[in-house]
């Protein structure tokens, strides 16, 4: 997916930076509060999804949607935009003729939310029918369950690559980075990883004989995930925050 | 030190000369320099050391190969169930007990130890009869449909219903293992079976114990055998002579041979002018068994044969006299494919059914006119034949016996003659207190055992004793019942005595042998080469003194058992030698522990897996756990592919690891569902899920293969520019043509099981044999002429400069022209990897349609894997060993098979031969069974040889390193599966489900074992030998 720049090593890139949060208060408020309030929309949602997963999942995406966009325009910086560090103003060319400057509601739009629905459109339409396929691939049934795995695919992606989207955008280098584990960690990678690593743990409990009903397909790889990202989100973000994944 | 500027010091200097020397031995090991040396003189030691070196390494793995057999001879002597056979038998003169209505006992003419009902019998023994195959099919709920073998053998039941004084039916229970010799023992003696005879199948051995055959002989009564063989093998000499006529039981793609001759013979002994000559006829079918094993139950020929059955039964209640009892049974069921051997529903429900011309038979109660409609009402155990038919007949109960009289041949027409069924109960009971009293004294079994038991013998005693009426009787008849089924039950829990100190040692040598491997697979630095002569001089003097010493204990103290003590000392003296042997290289040793997240993956797939054999679901569900396991290292190789730092490593890699994931799923569509999957598990191996035999289309499946596949592979030759010299003759013709007849020989298998042209039969069988032996012809004997006598696959070429190849060595440059040596980027691989396709080529061969397409994916799979373990740099890394393991592992379950017994296809071993021969006939079922963990074991060697320069040193070591790690996997599993069949003796699902997966666990190992010494390993001698002839043998 990013082969273009493969073959001109000459030009050194700065190697990648862990992600910060905005440096306000209501950042570093809601990024603690924002995996408790996922969590808990899930396990509100647990004895329906249950009962009927494929009603119960679907009408869970959109909260889960809004807390997201809502956790990354809040708390993340967006692609490209060092918007925490940097003040607007600074930004301007030097020449430039003075604008009014844009009502605070306005400049929030068009630097967090506008970026916040186009990473919930990309991770929608990119990364949840790559990791539907994944699904598929390890295993989720081929012929039947088709709407579940698909909704199972979906809430990975809103959970783990829609904070990614939001913070890297769509750059090949980057992205290759981010397949090859290249990235240091932060807590949005470490999010991601968490929960695909936690709907991975998912799948353990399916085959026992135990007879339960949420050991159907998908909910044990759902709950993984959200686990996952839980957990991930929260250790990227302080213990193992800039440290890189060794494969040797 | 990198710039090339040398310090000023002492650990300059030595850096410099480091330095240098790597230098050198790098453009060594490239061929740019000859070596320093007499060249000749040089080479020549070093084609001994090479030979001596490999020659210590096979020794090496030898010694490992023997110290896991010993381990689990000792757990499967402990484990596999025995039980005391005693030599005593029942006699005519002394009944068990006082007889009863002052009856005069002792004379056979009347019946020995009660009145006798028929004079003869004829006993119809219907192999893999089901209980279903006998009642009518209701099809009461519309998503139920008739199959194939539903009303097609109706007369059992009609007589039943219509005549019940003259006949009934019943369910008929077998014990496990539900194999027709064990049954035939069952159903004589009236023991129960113990797992250890289980691998006796093969072989009949004769019967030593009481039976109800040597009963009849030895009161001159004359039996006459027809059908099966397997009685002559259990009773040698008990049957007349000039009218037995026997025929071979294993052929069971013939449906007819064995049926008609039964036929044939059994109608003129009926004739009334013959039947003087015989008291007792035992006829065996086996049409109906072999129909399910080559075509399942639910086809059309299973129709037929039980329809042939349907009137041939229905003749001979014509043609019965009035003295001769009929008895038509199953010796076992077949589950939904046709197979048997396990303990699931439908393999051990068989039916039974009696008849007479004689008013003889009645009903305890009206309701029980009608049979059963399910095996789950009213069954009666296959032992309870026993007792049955020797009081019918007038003879003394076997002395093993445990069954009890079936009530309904003993009840009276009218159903209510409880004296007589307290009578035989009662001299039943007293012939099982009996054998239980002596089995006692033989075995010491302590009485708190018995307890129980022997209260509800006195009980049933003192009732007997105050009889006074006839409803008295009903309960005397309850309470000898009773005794009968507690001990039953206690004998049960008794002959499932394990010798827990057998398999403890076993499981213990087993772990020590684990320990060393692991310590030489992943715990020594450098060249293992060198190791193991010290380890093996060490380990081996230390195992034959161990054995040495073993010998004198068992002299010493001559009532430990002899082998026990043996084994133990010769493994106690390996281990201690191994691990002096370790203490004397112990500055080699590093940690055994994985550093990289290749060693993690490797040990935390080994180590799930392992685990996960302690329960039941995860065993059941193995295939699709491989499956993850694969997926996930595919994926996790996708991601290290984009962190190579070259384009064409990522390229190549990425490549590879996307197609060995996507080739992973595609083969995991191929499915044999074992019993417990359902219903989450549809079976796509065979035509259909109550099938044995491949689907049309599938039949295609080998020509796609044969087309497709030797051009993938000369694709990873062609990647080095490696397809040349033999490589072009055996991947473009020799396997091609050898594929080609594989397919060919699926489709005349398949003409011929569908009798596609009936007229053509023994044409068909002819031609389908030539076909397979051609096949053999071609990849044994051609391939490995080819494997050991052709050069490296190199050409020289000249050609015009600024052509430089990655792939290819310039020499010389001479100007304007270079000389090229191709395929000298993979000369060590691509020579190496012609005996995988080799192997894969009759490996394909035993494999039904469907599974050779499954072998074909393994194959390109594992030339991926050489990629993927080249492009990400792991030749190192145990991760390709331990993924080749996952991947044979998961083919076995792609290959039609599972961990059940019933999953054998033993029908195998007719694919290149007519008849069973030894040793061929087991080695073709191994080679089916086994075939995907044989041909992964193969490839090991080729992840470390794969694109190495030919001149690398340590290769052999590496080898080494990586035959170590693979046997490694299955050494876990092994002792995984060991251990959790050990610890999980008395679970539920024992025989079903831990038992057979110990079983293969072991068997894998040992096999996998075996093809790693000497055909992985043992190959890498004749492909060194063959490089080193071009580029000399490296110091």
């Amino acid at each position: 997916m990013s082969t273009t720049v493969i073959g001109a090593p000459a030009v050194p890139r700065a190697p990648a930076s862990p992600i910060n949060i905005l440096n306000n208060g209501t950042a570093k408020l809601y990024t603690h509060l924002h995996p408790i309030l996922v969590l808990s929309l899930y396990a509100y949602r647990w004895p329906s999804i249950v009962a009927d997963p494929v009603p119960a999942l679907t009408s869970a995406l959109v909260p889960l949607s809004i807390l997201q966009i809502a956790y990354v325009a809040i708390c993340l910086p967006p692609t490209g935009g060092t918007a925490s560090t940097v003040p607007q103003a600074d930004k301007r060319k030097p020449g430039e003729k003075k604008k009014a400057a844009p009502s605070k509601v306005e400049s929030g739009i068009n630097g967090t939310i506008i970026p916040a629905f186009l990473s919930l459109l990309l991770s929608s339409l990119a990364a949840a029918p790559l990791l539907t396929a994944t699904l598929v691939l390890f295993g989720a049934p081929m012929t039947t369950h088709h709407t579940h795995t698909v909704l199972c695919g979906a809430h990975i992606a809103l959970l783990s690559f829609l904070p990614l989207v939001y913070v890297h955008g769509v750059d090949g280098t980057t992205w290759r980075e981010v397949v090859a584990l290249l990235l240091p960690i932060d807590e949005v990678y470490g999010g991601m990883i968490g929960s695909v690593f936690g709907a991975w743990c998912g799948a353990v409990p399916i085959p026992l004989d135990w007879d339960r009903e949420w050991q159907k397909w998908p909910i044990t790889i759902v709950t993984g995930a959200y686990v996952g990202y839980a957990v991930g989100k929260l250790l990227g973000g302080t213990l193992l925050k800039g440290k890189k994944i060794m494969f040797e | 030190m990198d710039n090339g500027e040398p310090l000023p010091s002492f650990e300059g200097i030595a850096a410099a000369f480091a330095k240098a020397k790597a230098e050198k031995e790098k453009q060594e090991a490239q061929g740019l320099k000859p070596t320093t040396g007499d060249a000749a003189k040089a080479n020549k030691a070093g084609e001994v050391h090479f030979k001596a070196a490999h020659g210590i390494i096979i020794a090496f793995f030898t010694w490992i190969l023997v110290l896991h057999a010993l381990g689990i001879y000792l757990f499967t002597s402990g484990f596999l169930l025995t039980r005391l056979v005693l030599d005593h038998t029942s006699e005519c003169s002394v009944p068990p007990i006082d007889s009863a209505r002052s009856y005069e006992y002792g004379s056979a003419e009347t019946g020995c130890w009660h009145p006798k009902s028929f004079e003869k019998a004829i006993v119809i023994l219907v192999d893999a009869l089901r209980y279903d195959f006998t009642v009518p099919f209701p099809a009461a709920t519309a998503n139920e449909t008739t199959h194939h073998f539903h009303n097609a053998f109706p007369v059992l039941y009609e007589t039943a219903v219509n005549h019940p004084d003259n006949a009934f039916l019943l369910p008929f229970i077998a014990d496990a293992p539900t194999a027709t010799l064990q049954r035939l023992k069952g159903l004589t003696t009236g023991t129960l079976p113990t797992f250890l005879d289980a691998g006796s199948s093969f072989s009949g051995t004769a019967i030593d114990e009481d039976n109800l055959i040597s009963q009849l002989h030895n009161a001159s009564k004359r039996v006459v055998q027809l059908g099966d063989d397997t009685w002559q093998a259990l009773f040698p000499g008990h049957f007349e002579p000039n009218l037995t006529r026997p025929y071979d039981s294993f052929n069971v793609w013939d449906l007819h041979t064995v049926d008609n001759g039964v036929t044939d013979h059994v109608f003129p002994l009926m004739h009334p002018s013959n039947t003087s000559t015989w008291d007792v006829l035992i006829g065996h079918y086996l049409g109906v068994d072999h129909a399910g094993h080559r075509y399942g139950p639910d086809h059309p020929a299973m129709n037929a044969k039980l329809n042939q059955m349907d009137g041939i039964i229905r003749k001979m209640i014509d043609q019965l006299d009035d003295d001769t009892l009929l008895v038509v049974m199953g010796d076992h069921g077949m589950d939904t494919k046709g197979d048997h051997g396990g303990e699931s529903d439908d393999e051990i429900q068989a039916a039974l059914w009696m008849y007479s011309k004689q008013k003889k038979f009645g009903r305890s109660s009206p309701d029980y006119i009608t049979p059963p409609a399910t095996a789950h009402e009213r069954p009666v155990a296959q032992i309870d034949l026993v007792p049955t038919l020797s009081l019918l007949l007038g003879m003394p109960i076997p002395f093993n016996n445990l069954g009890k009289p079936i009530e309904e041949a003993f009840i009276g027409a009218e159903g209510e003659d409880y004296e007589n069924l307290a009578i035989v109960n009662r001299l039943t009971g007293a012939q099982i207190h009996r054998y239980q009293n002596e089995y006692a004294l033989a075995r010491g079994v302590d009485d708190s055992t018995r307890a129980n038991s022997l209260a509800l013998w006195s009980a049933a005693n003192a009732a007997w004793q105050m009889v006074t009426s006839q409803g008295h009787y009903r309960s005397i008849y309850g309470a000898f019942s009773a005794y009968q089924q507690e001990t039953l039950r206690v004998c049960r829990d008794l002959w499932a005595r394990f010798d827990v100190l057998r398999m403890l040692n076993g499981v213990t040598i087993l772990a020590f042998s684990l320990a060393i491997l692991a310590v030489y697979a992943r715990g020594l630095e450098g060249d293992r080469s060198e190791l193991t002569p010290v380890l093996l001089m060490y380990g081996g003097v230390g195992t034959i003194l161990g054995a040495i010493g073993g010998f004198g204990v068992a002299i010493a103290l001559p009532e430990l058992a002899r082998d026990h003590v043996l084994v133990v000392a010769a493994a106690v003296g390996a281990v201690f030698g191994a691990f002096a042997g370790y203490w004397y290289i112990r500055r080699r040793m590093t940690s055994p522990f994985p550093t990289t997240i290749w060693g993690w993956m490797s040990v935390v797939f080994t180590l799930l897996l392992s685990i996960g054999f302690a329960a039941n679901s995860f065993t059941i569900w193995e295939d699709e756990i491989l499956l993850c396991f694969l997926t996930t290292f595919g994926v996790v190789a996708t991601l290290s592919s984009f962190r190579q730092k070259t384009m064409a490593d990522r390229a190549l890699g990425c490549y590879h690891s996307i197609l060995f994931v996507l080739l992973t799923r595609v083969a995991s569509l191929a499915r044999l569902c074992r019993e417990e999957q359902m219903p989450y598990c549809k079976s796509t191996y065979y035509a259909s899920a109550n099938s044995s035999t491949s689907a049309t289309w599938q039949i295609a499946i080998p020509y796609v293969v044969a087309f497709l596949l030797p051009i993938f592979i000369r694709g990873y030759y062609d990647g080095t520019l490696s397809y040349q010299g033999s490589a072009v003759m055996w991947l473009g013709f020799a396997l091609r043509s050898g594929l080609t007849l594989c397919a060919i020989y699926w489709t005349l298998d398949a003409a011929d099981d569908g009798d596609w042209y009936p007229g053509l039969t023994d044409w068909l069988k002819t031609s389908k044999i030539v076909c397979a032996q051609v096949t053999f012809a071609i990849a044994l004997a051609f391939g490995y002429s080819t494997f050991n006598w052709s050069k490296p696959f190199l050409n020289i070429e000249n050609q015009l400069t600024n052509a430089a190849n990655p792939s290819s060595q310039v020499v010389a440059d001479g100007g304007r022209t270079s000389i090229t040596i191709l395929g000298y980027a993979n000369v060590h691989g691509s020579r190496y990897a012609l005996l995988i396709t080799i192997w894969y080529l009759a490996i394909a061969l035993v494999q039904k349609p469907m599974g050779a397409g499954a072998m074909a994916i393994l194959t390109w799979q594992i030339f991926s894997l050489l990629e993927i373990i080249d492009t990400n740099k792991l030749s190192d890394s145990p991760i390709g060993p331990i993924v080749l393991g996952l991947l044979g592992s998961f083919h076995f379950f792609k290959t039609g098979h599972q961990a059940t017994l019933s999953a054998i296809q033993y029908e195998t071993a007719f694919i290149p031969l007519r008849t069973i021969r030894y040793p061929w006939s087991p080695l073709l079922i191994l080679l089916n069974t086994f075939g995907a963990q044989i041909l992964c074991a193969v490839a090991v060697p080729a992840l470390v040889l794969w694109k190495q320069p030919p001149r690398k040193k340590g290769l052999l070591g590496d080898v080494a390193k990586a035959v170590a790690t693979h046997v490694l996997f299955y050494a876990v599993v092994g002792l995984a599966t060991t251990m959790w069949a050990g610890h999980l003796r008395r679970h539920l699902m024992l025989y079903r489900i831990f038992c057979p997966r110990f079983m293969m666990g072991g068997l894998v190992l040992v096999v996998v074992d075996l093809v790693c010494v000497f055909v992985a390993v043992g190959g890498t001698r004749i492909s060194f030998l063959s490089v080193a002839e071009v580029f000399g043998f490296t110091g």
